[in-house]
């Protein structure tokens, strides 16, 4: 007579799934949003992206284990959904039309190089221009104000490996700036 | 020199973030999908052939799950094979879309077709067309 009682918790649990999922929606979608547009660079993509993430997260939350936080762990699944999607075969093609299309000169281009003036979006371009494996740990530290540690936890890196990539980002961006400057 | 990433956080905020947030719209389709997820997915990942051994096995008489696993395997199916007590959660979901009933009787539990699992039957036999309504199609239907 077990299995039934056992069915019923099996709901009981999916409620409470729901629930939360709705939580994370609440408190992270924003900050999901913008750690996949690090990544990706595009807002529909983004969007997509974070839905899909939260679907993930649904599906998978009979594994989290109390090892790290729900925000770490949603992180991380985030942080990998991103990369597999570079990874696709999808991405690559897309990226590639775009690659064609940038070689055709536009009058939008000049006219976002003219915006771009102002101290804070020469940072925030800059940033969005470094190499994907610096732009993260930058993202995450310093948007996120995420510790090194954690940041480990996400990306499954050595936190030593992450503080030499935060310091040549440094290097890169002032290297970058002083050229702006001149 | 100090530290170039110190104003990252507002730079950022009012810059490339600014008009970037997770809409209403896009918080609904998730828990839309999230409904959805547990019972089609789980239908669409047994046979057709399956799901129609079974049923017809229960038009006649209500049988419980050891006798129902037996007749799958005399009828070679193999989708239980090595894990029968999937068996019972394909049961247990034909149950709540109200396919099939069980019973408890003499400490075993019975299932039997119920008037709308005999209708899709029906339906199916019926049809003798190219394109025959599939039975999970006519099951998902059904619990609309």
């Amino acid at each position: 007579m077990n299995e039934p009682e056992q069915m019923e918790a099996g709901f009981e649990n999916f409620d409470e799934r729901v629930q939360i999922i709705d939580k994370l929606m609440d408190e992270y979608s924003d900050a999901i949003l913008h750690l996949v547009y690090t990544y990706v660079k595009n807002e529909t993509t983004a969007e997509d992206l974070t839905q899909e993430i939260f679907i993930k997260c649904f599906e998978k939350l009979h594994q989290f284990n109390e090892r790290s936080t729900l925000k770490t762990w949603l992180y991380r699944i985030a942080s990998n959904h991103c990369k597999d999607y570079l990874k696709s075969w999808h991405y690559r093609k897309i990226t590639l039309n775009d690659k064609i299309f940038d070689y055709i000169p536009s009058m939008s281009k000049t006219e976002d190089e003219i915006i771009a003036k102002d101290e804070e979006d020469i940072l925030a371009k800059a940033v969005m221009e470094l190499p994907l494996k610096y732009r993260e740990v930058v993202f995450l530290h310093y948007y996120e104000e995420l510790t090194l540690k954690e940041i480990s936890k996400i990306t499954a890196m050595n936190p030593n490996t992450l503080k030499t990539r935060l310091k040549r980002a440094k290097e890169i961006l002032r290297h970058k700036m002083t050229k702006e400057a001149e | 020199m100090g530290d170039p990433f110190t104003n990252l956080k507002s730079a950022l905020k009012k810059t490339v973030f600014k008009d970037i947030s997770f809409s209403e719209e896009r918080k609904t389709a998730v828990r839309n999908s999230l409904q959805e997820s547990p019972s089609s997915t789980q239908l669409h990942s047994w046979k057709e052939e399956t799901l129609k051994t079974i049923l017809e096995s229960l038009k006649q008489e209500a049988k419980d799950g050891y006798e129902i696993s037996s007749l799958l395997f005399q009828k070679n199916d193999s989708s239980f094979r090595n894990k029968e007590g999937e068996l019972y959660t394909l049961l247990h979901l034909l149950e709540n879309k109200s396919i099939i009933a069980a019973r408890w009787y003499d400490e075993k539990k019975y299932y039997s077709l119920t008037g709308k699992g005999k209708k899709i039957l029906a339906v199916t036999r019926r049809e003798k067309s190219p394109q025959q309504t599939s039975l999970k199609q006519l099951i998902l239907e059904a619990s609309i």
